[in-house]
């Protein structure tokens, strides 16, 4: 081959590594922004003073002093809104029956879209669930409200043969005449005085617990339900993982049996997580009765025997790399074999050991399907660690799949779910992080 | 091994400093339907912070409601059927006395993408596009568009009802429906898909779904209370033998009127 074709084929080859490393760098910003954008979005947004008074209500979080000055700057903008409907019930009464009902029917959906902006509207029962005693919590969905309380959405299924097509039309429209009119305009312009929307930096949503079913609050149960799981799943599998290692490299005979052994070994990594759930319920909670309910010991259990594969075989791995002649330098002195595995081979093997556990943290972290049946919960309080043993708990990856598909609000709580992605993200990041930290330092200090 | 010990000081701080809230006395553990789940889950919020009982509602389907509290592994199952024959034989085997108890009383609605023309179905019209006698919507007064039929899990009790009360057992639902595994996956299916019709419990019914009238009636809190909507059904709560204790107290919010207007502002009717 002559010098010319060598350098072509060379850089050709150059450009294609490059390449996909690029398209590899753009798919993972194209997952990674979204997640990072909405995920930061739960704990920084324009919140408004109904955010305020939550926080004020359901944690005791805030300045009362100045909230109550909000409280009453806001609250002369609002009345004039009640005022002006108050107004227009009152002639109603006047007004002939049938007209009247026919209003009536047009007044529900504008009262129930200007109790979703700002709360409930004074002199009617407010309700029992959070959600209807607040208005909305953060600007974006209030401007959202704000255009549900103007526009009425209606569907053109005039062609009776294709799929009509939404189109709007103002509320206002059907108050013509009315004292009611003047309220929507009012509103528009006076939506940002009503519910003085600020930047806020809402760092409870990482320590709070939540708040009727999610739509308010925190995810701290969450956070604390995937470390006790992950670390729980590692106080099992760890030792095992590492104590099986060491059989399987320096004590076990060459024979079938050791082989049947790997190969299952092998297997059992390649198992679908569901599996592992359904026998950690089987085996864990309904025969050995571990608990007698769900709880974060079973869940711990089966996902310590869902990652123990994985352990095993990097520990393997990073034993059968450290070299021989260690060994025999450690034997050749007289060393017992137990001591030369304990002092000379386990240190040598130490980062490759430590990189799988870490690896397997985060896997641990972020699998579903073991912790359905075992140990997830969608509603609970963070429990103490004397519960573990007997208690159930919310966990970040359940939740978030819960949040998204089962959740009777999902739509209006995106930012939540978004949150707790972002918040499940960084965790399993930061686990692998530090792995790599950790390898980085175990290692130089072997050097040194 | 210095390494070592410093990572298990560093777990051992960590569980050190999760461990803050001290474990409460007496603690409830709810298992079973996603229908009830907004009623349980509000009941638990309510509950925990008026007795200070710690609740947990876990949301994976009637069947597995069933299954929990025949296992013991539950103090109260969700339902959003009655047991059956079958799993009430399974749950005596276990020396497990399954008692029921009404919560509320829930409607399930036909509903369909607020874009498709139809207003109204019969019943067997209802049965006749599940079965995949009619697979168009101009068969049925719409736009010509291919049905998408959504169903439930065969571990729904929602889905139990609805093969109940619109199919019956001479029409079984058609190979071809899709699957979803909740009332919220259904709506948001039915809600970014044209030409869907899907079935969910009456409080799962919002602005992004339109509820089609079953033989004429609306389905709404008034129609299922006075027994005009055709498909409603109980929602249950089953305990192991009579309630006592803090189970009671929970079982019977459904009585205080707290709990009446949680149900009613949930969008589910009291009983």
């Amino acid at each position: 081959m002559n010098l010319g074709t060598r350098k072509v084929l060379d850089r050709s080859f150059t450009s294609l590594g490059i390449g996909s490393i690029v398209v590899m760098a753009l798919a993972l910003l194209v997952v990674i922004t979204p997640i990072v954008y909405n995920g930061l979005g739960a704990v920084f947004f324009q919140g408004t003073i109904e955010h305020r008074k939550l926080l004020q209500d359901e944690f005791h979080r805030g300045d009362k002093a100045q909230l109550e000055r909000e409280i009453e700057e806001s609250g002369r903008y609002r009345m004039e809104a009640y005022r002006m409907l108050g107004e227009f019930e009152a002639e109603l009464e006047g007004m002939d029956p049938v007209k009247a009902r026919q209003y009536r029917m047009q007044l529900g959906p504008v009262k129930t879209a200007l109790q979703g902006l700002l709360g409930p509207i004074p002199g009617e029962e407010p309700g029992i669930l959070t959600r209807f005693r607040y208005g909305q919590t953060r600007w974006e969905k209030a401007e959202e409200k704000l255009h549900e309380l103007l526009y009425e959405s209606k569907w053109d299924y005039s062609d009776p043969n294709v799929m009509a097509k939404e189109y709007f039309v103002r509320r206002a429209e059907s108050f013509e005449g009315t004292s009611l009119l003047p309220l929507f305009s009012y509103v528009e312009q006076n939506a940002e005085k009503m519910l003085l929307p600020r930047f806020t930096a809402y760092w409870g949503f990482l320590f709070d617990k939540s708040v009727d079913a999610h739509i308010f609050g925190g995810i701290w149960p969450e956070i604390q339900g995937t470390f006790f799981l992950a670390i729980g799943a590692m106080l099992f599998a760890f030792p095992l993982g590492v104590v099986a290692a060491i059989y399987f490299t320096e004590y076990a005979k060459d024979n079938l049996f050791t082989s049947m052994l790997r190969s299952a070994n092998s297997t059992l990594a390649g198992v679908p997580s569901i599996v592992f759930g359904l026998f950690g319920l089987a085996f864990f909670i309904n025969t050995l009765k571990v608990s007698e309910s769900k709880s974060v010991l079973a869940g711990a259990l089966t996902l310590a025997i869902m990652i123990l594969p994985t352990i095993i075989r990097a520990a393997e791995e990073a034993i059968l790399s450290v070299p021989k002649t260690y060994k025999e330098a450690s034997l050749g002195l007289g060393s017992t074999k137990w001591n030369t595995i304990v002092t000379v081979i386990l240190p040598a093997a130490l980062p490759g050991i430590i990189t799988g556990g870490v690896i397997s943290l985060g896997r641990a972290a972020g699998e579903t399907a073991p912790i359905i049946f075992t140990a997830a919960v969608s509603v609970g309080s963070a429990i103490g660690l004397a519960d573990v043993l007997s208690s159930p708990t919310p966990a970040l990856s359940w939740n978030i799949y819960n949040l998204a598909s089962e959740h009777e609000m999902a739509s209006e709580i995106r930012h939540v779910q978004y949150g707790m992605v972002l918040a499940l993200v960084s965790i399993v990041l930061l686990l692998n992080l530090s792995a790599v930290l950790l390898r980085a330092r175990i290692t130089k200090k072997l050097k040194g | 091994m210095k390494l070592f010990s410093k990572i298990l000081m560093g777990a051992a701080v960590f569980g050190m400093m999760a461990s803050g809230e001290a474990s409460a006395a007496q603690k409830i553990v709810m298992d079973g339907s996603t229908t009830v789940g907004p009623i349980a889950k509000s009941f638990a919020a309510y509950f925990t912070k008026t007795t200070g009982t710690e609740v947990t509602v876990s949301e994976s389907g009637s069947g597995n409601g069933a299954k929990s509290i025949i296992n013991g592994t539950c103090d109260i199952a969700n339902m959003s059927r009655a047991m059956k024959d079958k799993e009430v034989a399974a749950a005596k085997a276990k020396g497990v006395n399954p008692v029921e108890h009404v919560v509320a009383l829930d409607g399930i609605a036909v509903v369909v993408n607020p874009s498709n023309r139809v207003q109204n179905l019969t019943l067997a019209q209802i049965r006749d596009i599940y079965s995949g006698k009619v697979t168009n919507w101009n068969q049925v007064g719409g736009p010509s568009a291919a049905i998408v039929k959504i169903q439930r899990e065969s571990n729904s009790g929602t889905q139990d009802t609805f093969k109940h009360l619109v199919m019956g057992k001479a029409y079984p639902i058609s190979k071809r429906a899709e699957t979803q595994a909740s009332n919220g996956a259904v709506k948001s299916r039915v809600a970014s898909t044209p030409a869907a019709i899907g079935f969910v419990g009456l409080g799962f019914v919002d602005g992004s779904v339109k509820a089609v009238k079953v033989n004429g009636v609306t389905p709404s809190v008034e129609t299922v209370k006075d027994g005009s909507y055709p498909i409603s059904r109980p929602l249950f709560m089953y305990t192991n033998g009579e309630p006592t204790g803090v189970v009671k107290q929970f079982i019977d919010l459904n009585q205080t009127s707290a709990g009446m207007r949680m149900i009613s502002e949930l969008g589910f009717v009291n009983k």
